[in-house]
């Protein structure tokens, strides 16, 4: 090492060397903007072009109104409550099997090879093509349980299609919970299950909300494999309520009720040759876009919400 | 015991080791004084006994010195066990060394004042003998001290007894002298107190075996017998 | 004044004769038994031929046997690795939460003479009778009132009034009450760094341990925090047994009673504070204290 004794040469020798990485550091700064900006205004413009073919179709009666041979007068009325139902089904049936499961391989499984295998399976079964769910719950719900082609099927078939994502976010979330926790409450004679339901759960409820967001968010857009188990293309009334005038008030009989959703309406109208229909797809197309935004959006407040009493 | 310089703090290591030369310096220095405090007396050497008075402040200088580095040293190192040990050893000797320059200033006085009278026909002979074997004694614990040889310790420290009885014995051939001869009184007088700080010198000597005892096995032999310490230290039951 | 650093040879007068004499080695076997004073202090447990394996094959503990004092604060010193943690963590079954650990050898509490290792011994019913404190202040992300009810609870202890007596009798006893009497629905993490070590000793209070266990307690606080912690281990003494675990000599030696110095896996050596301060009897130990370890 060169004795740095500060003469006018050495410095300026110095501040040119730091001059020549700082150009470096400049280079790369500049590519990673562009490389951003080109993702990012790609999309932008995809969605642009996209509302502007569509915004005037947002209208109070798009929302109200089902499907029709008339362009002007479809609506997807149904096809939005189709969606929402399905969801609903979702997160009731993936999210507590997906928690429980990752609680189970995270905090009681013993650590041998079969474990492992089951690790590696899970989380390879987040790349399966959802079509495959499809068949699968073509085979499996729709004739061998004999659920027909009905909103719980294909609220089933989607809760194994974000079964993985759900239970890797929760794991890495309960991973995140620091060991000095749950020593401090094993310490003080908490038994597992109370070190789980007390410590380990609520404090990794962040990590896991944001998982189930974004898998369900995934989920709304899935096609292939509702189509495969039978989503109708045009369906010009609504499943049954849930909520009724008569005891006990509460039906299930939606659960069995043929339905649609918001892509394979957007899928249906596509296809169609009228130019009309096309601009109902794009403002489909919109809806979507905006719902997957707006969850994205819900799991980051939440997120926040939930971290705020966090401080590891 | 062990060298002392393995501490991992090199400083902390010098420290220790620069109070232990300091006080074996003193211990020469002392030393020093009670054989000219001695040999002013025996002589009649005036010149001699004003150096050892003036000379006693170097004594003085030293103890202070040593004593605020072992302040700083207990402040700054926190020493324990053996270092411990060592540096209270250390401040309660050179309190016993101060007070041997003292007693040998006081030689050196009882020298200027005896250098003006008439010579004993036994020309101080008791006072030499004490006078060397006190000399001896001191020599031997400061050795121990060196060594930190704790049975070199307890054999030192029964030399006190046998400078007790010299003393004793000085004392009465004194009186007697007195007793035959009236007109020798003030200068047997004179004499007396030089054995009596003699003596004081051995009872000095012996404390610092005690400390060296302290220090080395780490019990406190003050105030105990001398057949109990050699019943514990050499293990053996010494006749009287 | 800095001394001077004299070289080896001495400038002084006469050369004293310096050589050492050569001094025999005392063959000492270390013996975790209270030593025999006038007062025989009471039992409180007994670590007997204790050997640890981390994972059934890493000995990490070799033959330890010690005497716990009833209400005496007993401090366990040595070197990184020497296995004074291991030991602590032994005493409230810790090892057991991670697989494949294997404790031999026994730790018997009095006076009910239990061995607490056995294998028909529940390891959270050890937990309920001995609590721990570790080295950095773990509150868990709840209010201060929760963190310190958190024992209660998990003891099926509903009550309000109850639990708020107890809660006011841990913090009291941490010496925290007056500090976060105003403020108890707050959150924890907002507590300073040595206030937050407080909430974990009221937490560990709560419970009414026997023995309470300390892992290095103050290790991250700055000194006062440290102090006024210490301060409130030699009262917590007069109530519970402690047992504690420092690298900071100093520290056990203010804090301490009894004092055990372990050193790669071994009890070296055991005995009351003072002496092993002062005279200890085993080379290794006296190395170790005055900073000739190396």
């Amino acid at each position: 090492m060169s004795d740095l004794s500060g003469t006018p040469d050495q410095v300026g020798a110095i501040r040119a060397m730091i001059a020549r990485h700082k150009r470096w550091d400049m280079i790369f700064s500049m590519i990673g903007l562009v490389a951003m900006l080109v993702g990012v205004i790609t999309l932008l413009a995809l969605f642009l072009d996209l509302v502007l073919d569509g915004y005037g179709r947002l209208t109070y009666d798009f929302f109200t109104s089902f499907p029709s041979r008339h362009a002007a007068e479809a609506g997807i009325l149904s096809a939005w409550v189709g969606t929402t139902l399905v969801m609903l089904v979702t997160a009731f049936a993936g999210v507590p099997l997906g928690v429980a499961a990752a609680i189970y391989l995270e905090e009681y499984a013993p650590r041998n090879w079969m474990t492992d295998l089951i690790e590696i399976n899970v989380t390879n079964l987040a790349g399966v093509p959802s079509i495959v769910y499809g068949l699968l719950a073509l085979g499996l719900f729709v004739y061998q349980l004999n659920l027909g082609q009905s909103i719980l099927a294909a609220g089933l078939t989607l809760a194994l299609l974000i079964l993985p994502v759900v239970i890797v976010a929760t794991r890495e979330a309960i991973r995140a919970v620091p060991g000095a926790i749950r020593e401090a409450a094993y310490a003080v004679g908490a038994t597992k299950w109370q070190t789980v339901a007390h410590h380990v759960l609520p404090y990794s409820t962040a990590g896991i909300l944001t998982g189930v967001i974004i898998g369900m968010a995934r989920a709304i857009g899935e096609t292939a494999p509702i189509i495969t188990i039978g989503a109708l293309t045009f369906i010009a009334f609504l499943p049954p309520s849930p909520v009724t005038a008569t005891p006990p008030f509460v039906s299930f009989e939606w659960l069995m009720a043929p339905f649609t959703v918001l892509p394979i309406q957007m899928f249906s109208w596509v296809s169609r040759p009228q130019a009309a229909f096309l601009e109902n797809a794009a403002a489909t197309g919109v809806v979507i876009i905006v719902m997957t935004l707006a969850m994205n959006a819900v799991a980051i407040w939440l997120r926040y919400r939930f971290r705020k009493r966090i401080k590891w | 015991m062990e060298p002392l310089y393995t501490h991992i703090s090199q400083q902390y290591n010098a420290e220790l080791e620069d109070i232990r030369s300091k006080v074996l310096q003193m211990g020469g220095l002392v030393e020093q004084q009670i054989e000219q405090a001695i040999n002013a007396l025996v002589r009649g050497d005036t010149a001699l006994g004003e150096a050892v008075i003036m000379d006693d402040t170097k004594v003085n200088k030293l103890e202070v010195t040593i004593d605020e580095e072992c302040s700083q040293i207990i402040a700054r190192r926190q020493p324990a066990a053996s270092d411990l040990r060592l540096v209270m050893a250390v401040i309660k000797t050179i309190t016993d060394l101060e007070r041997i320059g003292d007693e040998a200033e006081k030689i050196a006085r009882m020298a200027v004042r005896l250098a003006g009278e008439e010579r004993p026909k036994n020309n101080y002979a008791e006072i030499q003998a004490l006078g060397n074997h006190v000399r001896q004694m001191v020599h031997d614990a400061l050795d121990a001290f060196a060594r930190l040889d704790v049975e070199a310790a307890v054999r030192v420290a029964r030399e006190d007894i046998k400078i007790d009885h010299k003393y004793e014995g000085a004392l009465r051939q004194l009186i007697t002298f007195m007793m035959e001869d009236p007109r020798t009184i003030s200068r047997s007088l004179n004499v007396i107190w030089a054995a009596r700080a003699l003596e004081r010198i051995g009872d000095h000597a012996r404390n610092i075996c005690e400390y060296i005892i302290y220090l080395v096995r780490g019990r406190d032999v003050r105030h105990t017998s001398l057949e109990q310490i050699e019943k514990e230290i050499l293990g053996r039951e010494k006749t009287h | 004044m800095k001394p001077e650093i004299q070289p080896a040879v001495r400038k002084a007068k006469p050369a004293y004769n310096s050589a050492m004499p050569p001094r025999a080695e005392p063959d000492t076997v270390a013996s975790g038994a209270l030593p025999q004073t006038a007062a025989r202090p009471v039992l409180k447990a007994q670590a007997k031929n204790l050997n640890f394996y981390y994972g059934g094959t890493v000995q990490a503990l070799k033959n330890i046997n010690l005497d716990l004092a009833e209400k005496q604060v007993t401090a366990l010193i040595g070197p990184s690795g020497c296995g004074k943690s291991t030991f602590l963590r032994c005493f409230n079954r810790m090892h057991d939460l991670y697989p494949g650990n294997r404790y031999e050898g026994e730790i018997l509490i009095h006076p009910d003479n239990i061995n607490i290792l056995g294998k028909n011994v529940d390891p959270i019913e050890v937990r309920m009778r001995i609590s721990m404190v570790f080295q950095k202040a773990n509150p868990f992300p709840k209010s201060i009132y929760e963190n310190v009810a958190y024992g209660l609870r998990v003891r099926d202890v509903k009550r309000r009034g109850h639990l708020d007596d107890k809660v006011e009798e841990a913090l009291r006893g941490a010496a925290l009450w007056d500090e976060v009497k105003d403020r108890l629905p707050d959150l924890a993490f907002n507590l300073s760094g040595g206030q937050q070590q407080r909430l974990c000793i009221a937490r560990a209070l709560a419970t009414d341990p026997e023995i309470l266990l300390f892992d290095e307690p103050t290790s991250a606080l700055d000194p006062i925090a440290t102090a006024s912690i210490e301060e409130l281990i030699a009262e917590l003494k007069q109530k519970i047994t402690i047992l504690i675990v420092t690298h900071n000599m100093q520290q056990a030696a203010r804090v301490s009673d009894y004092t055990a110095f372990m050193h790669l896996g071994e009890l070296v050596e055991f005995g009351d504070t003072n002496t092993i301060f002062t005279n200890p009897s085993n080379k290794r130990t006296e190395d170790y204290i005055t900073g000739r370890y190396g």
